[in-house]
C-alpha cells in the first residue's frame, strides 16, 4: 500500500508529518534550496554550532502552525466574543492547509546569508517580496492546483507575509488571525522555532521555553477597550508563564545571539563583499537567478577573493576568512545618552575623522524595540492586557543596538584616543535653523 | 527634517494627549501621528498601512520601543487595558533643546489633543480608518460608509456614517488651521 503520510526527523519537533500531496510542495525547487541558506548567515563564526539552515527552519514553523490552527479552532476553546470570526467547518480543513504551505514557504524568497545582505536587493525590495513571487509563479501554482482542494496563491502569500509585507493587500480578520500564526509579533510560531531552533545549535539555552503549555493556552480573544476591536491571538491565565518565557527567551537571544557584535560586524563584512563583487553591487530580483544562488556559491566567492589580491572583494574576503573583523570601540550606554541622544553618532563621525573612514564601522538595529502586548482570558472569564496581569513583561526593555567598530589594525590607538577625547566629542544637542 | 526634532514633535503630541485625558495607549499615538501626519500634513517620516484597529505604522511602532530605550518615553501598565506611552524622564531636556521646532507644530498638536484626547480604541479606529478611505483609497464620496464597513466588518454602516460626518467636520476644521498658518 502506497504510504499518504511521511514523517521527517526533526531536533525541535521531534517528527514534522507531511503527506503526499504536500510533500511535493516539499520537494519543489524554491523550498530545496532552503537547505543551503544558513539560517543564522555567519554565527556559526562566533558559536560554532550555529549551522542549521532555513530549511529545518521551515519544516518547524509548519509542524508548529498546525498546531496551533488545532488549538485556536477546537469548539471548546472558541471565546463567546469571536465565534462570528471562524469559517464553516469544511472551509477549516481548506485553510489548515493554506497555513500549512504558507509555513512551509514564507522564507523562500531568503538571500544567501539570510538577512545578512538584504540591503543590497535594488529599489528597497526585501526577501518578503522575492517570497510573494514566488508563491505566485508557475512552478509553484501548479502545484498549489493540484492539491485537494486547489490552494489559491492569494491566500497563501497572505498568510505567509502578513499585513506588514502586503500593505496593499486587504485581510478579512480570520486572513489576519491565520497571517498572525506565522508572523505574529508575541505568538508568531516563525519567533517560536527559530528561537528554540537557534538556541539548540548555538547552544545558547536562553531561547527555551516550554512551548507545549503555551501553544496549548493560546485563544483568538476580543481585544481594545470593551473588546469592540479586531480580534487578535491571546492565552488563557494558565499561559501567562510561558507566554512570559517566550518574551524573556526573546530578549536574551537577541541581546546575547543576534545582537552580539561580532556576529553583527561579520554581517557588515559580508555585505562589502557582496556589495564589491555582485554586478552593479546589487543582488538580481530575477526568481531563475535567485533560484540559482545560495550560502555554498558565495563561500566559495569569499574563498576565491581571499586569496586573489586582484579581486574586488579581496579585503572584506580576507578580513572573513582570516578572522580579521573590527573590534567593538564604543556602543551606546545610559550616561552618554543622557548627555546627547545622538552620541553614537558623534562619536562614530570623530573617530572617522580621526584614523579614516575606511577603518571605523557603525552598526544599528532596533527592529524588535516594539512592546509587545496581548490580552488574556482570565479564569473569571474576563480579559485583560498581559501588562496588566503580568510583573515580568512590564520589566524587559526594549532591544536597541547602535555600536562603532575599529579596524584590528589601528585599535589600540582607537581606544587611547577616544578614552582622552570622549568628554569633548559628546556636546550637548542643539537646534538647528532648519529643523 | 532630522531624527530628533521629529522626535520632539511626537513626544509634545504624547504630552498634549494625554493632558487632554487620552488613555495614550500604542492605538492612541499611533492614530494620533497618523492625523498629524494625513490631515495636518505634517510629515514624521511614518508609513502607514491599514491593519488591525485601521491604520498603523510598524515603523512607529518600533520608534516608540527606542524612544523607551532612551527613557524619552515610560511604559506604564495601568488597569484595565494596559500599557499607556507617557512622556519620559529625558523629555523635559528634549523639549528645552528644541523650542522653536515644538512651537512651529503647537497649533495643530492642542488641535489634535483637544479632538482625540478623549476617545478610545474604537472610536480612533473608525476615524482613522475613514481617513484613509478618504484620502489614501480616495474613494468617491457616496461610497466611504460602505467601504469602511466593508474593510471593517465590526463597523456597521450606520457607525461608519455618523463618523464620517464628524471626519468631515474636523478636516474643515484642518483646513482652516493649514490655511491659517
Amino acid at each position: 500500500m502506497t504510504k499518504r503520510f511521511h514523517e521527517i526527523r526533526d531536533p525541535v519537533a521531534v517528527f514534522v508529518k507531511i503527506d503526499t500531496a504536500e510533500r511535493e510542495v516539499l520537494n519543489s525547487v524554491p523550498v530545496q534550496r532552503l537547505r543551503h541558506i544558513h539560517q543564522l548567515a555567519l554565527t556559526y563564526l562566533v558559536y560554532p554550532g550555529a549551522t542549521h539552515r532555513r530549511f529545518e527552519h521551515s519544516l518547524g514553523v509548519l509542524h508548529l502552525a498546525s498546531r496551533v490552527f488545532d488549538v485556536i479552532t477546537d469548539e471548546e476553546n472558541r471565546h463567546e466574543g469571536c465565534r462570528d470570526i471562524f469559517p464553516a467547518t469544511d472551509e477549516l480543513r481548506y485553510w489548515r492547509r493554506v497555513l500549512r504551505m504558507a509555513a512551509l514557504c514564507h522564507d523562500i524568497g531568503h538571500l544567501p546569508f539570510s538577512h545578512a545582505a538584504e540591503e543590497l536587493l535594488p529599489d528597497k525590495k526585501t526577501h518578503e517580496d522575492l517570497t510573494l513571487v514566488l508563491i505566485k509563479s508557475p512552478e509553484m501554482e501548479r502545484l498549489w492546483n493540484s492539491l485537494t482542494p486547489p490552494l489559491k496563491s492569494d491566500h497563501i502569500a497572505k498568510l505567509a507575509l502578513g499585513p506588514k509585507e502586503l500593505p496593499t493587500a486587504t485581510f478579512t480578520s480570520w486572513e489576519a488571525i491565520l497571517a498572525e500564526i506565522i508572523t505574529g509579533n508575541a505568538f508568531g510560531v516563525d519567533r517560536i522555532d527559530y528561537l528554540l531552533r537557534d538556541s539548540l545549535h548555538a547552544g545558547v539555552a536562553y531561547g527555551k521555553f516550554d512551548h507545549y503549555r503555551l501553544i496549548d493556552t493560546l485563544r483568538i480573544l476580543p481585544s481594545g477597550e470593551n473588546h469592540q476591536s479586531e480580534p487578535t491571538l491571546g492565552v488563557e491565565a494558565g499561559g501567562l508563564h510561558s507566554a512570559e518565557a517566550l518574551i524573556l527567551a526573546r530578549h536574551f537571544m537577541f541581546t546575547q545571539l543576534y545582537c552580539h557584535p561580532v556576529r553583527r560586524i561579520y554581517d557588515i563584512h559580508l555585505k562589502e563583499f557582496l556589495l564589491a563583487t555582485l554586478p552593479g553591487g546589487k543582488y538580481s530580483t530575477d526568481i531563475h537567478s535567485h533560484l540559482q544562488i545560495t550560502d555554498a556559491e558565495i563561500t566559495t566567492e569569499i574563498r576565491k577573493a581571499a586569496a586573489d589580491e586582484k579581486n574586488p572583494g579581496h579585503l572584506p574576503a580576507l578580513t572573513i576568512c582570516n578572522r580579521g573583523h573590527y573590534r567593538l570601540l564604543y556602543e551606546r550606554n545610559p550616561d552618554d545618552i543622557k548627555v546627547n541622544l545622538e552620541s553614537v553618532k558623534m562619536i562614530y563621525e570623530a573617530v572617522s575623522a580621526e584614523f579614516g573612514a575606511e577603518t571605523v564601522r557603525r552598526d544599528q538595529y532596533s527592529k524588535n524595540a516594539g512592546i509587545i502586548d496581548f490580552p488574556v482570558l482570565t479564569s473569571m472569564n474576563g480579559i485583560v492586557s498581559s501588562w496588566v496581569l503580568s510583573e515580568i513583561i512590564p520589566t524587559i526593555p526594549s532591544i536597541v543596538v547602535d555600536s562603532v567598530f575599529i579596524s584590528p589594525m589601528v585599535k589600540e590607538k582607537a581606544v587611547r584616543w577616544l578614552a582622552e577625547n570622549k568628554k569633548d566629542i559628546i556636546q550637548r544637542m542643539e537646534e538647528e535653523e532648519d529643523q | 527634517m532630522k531624527r530628533m526634532a521629529r522626535v520632539a514633535i511626537l513626544l509634545s503630541l504624547v504630552e498634549k494627549l494625554e493632558n487632554n485625558g487620552s488613555w495614550c495607549g500604542e492605538t492612541h499615538i499611533q492614530k494620533a501621528t497618523y492625523f498629524l501626519q494625513q490631515m495636518l500634513e505634517s510629515d514624521l517620516g511614518h508609513d502607514f498601512i491599514l491593519y488591525k484597529h485601521g491604520p498603523y505604522s510598524f515603523d512607529l511602532s518600533e520608534e516608540l520601543g527606542s524612544l523607551r530605550a532612551d527613557n524619552l518615553l515610560k511604559v506604564v501598565p495601568q488597569n484595565p487595558y494596559g500599557p499607556r506611552m507617557l512622556p519620559g524622564r529625558a523629555w523635559a531636556d528634549l523639549k528645552e533643546t528644541f523650542p522653536k521646532t515644538i512651537n512651529r507644530y503647537a497649533e495643530k498638536i492642542a488641535f489634535l489633543g483637544h479632538w482625540l484626547g478623549n476617545k478610545n480604541v474604537a472610536e480612533l479606529e473608525k476615524l482613522a480608518t475613514a481617513l484613509y478611505v478618504t484620502k489614501e483609497l480616495q474613494v468617491e464620496e457616496r461610497q466611504r460608509a460602505e467601504k469602511i464597513h466593508a474593510l471593517k466588518s465590526h463597523v456597521s454602516l450606520e457607525e461608519a456614517q455618523t463618523t464620517l460626518i464628524e471626519l468631515d467636520r474636523q478636516m474643515d476644521a484642518a483646513r482652516g488651521l493649514l490655511a491659517a498658518a
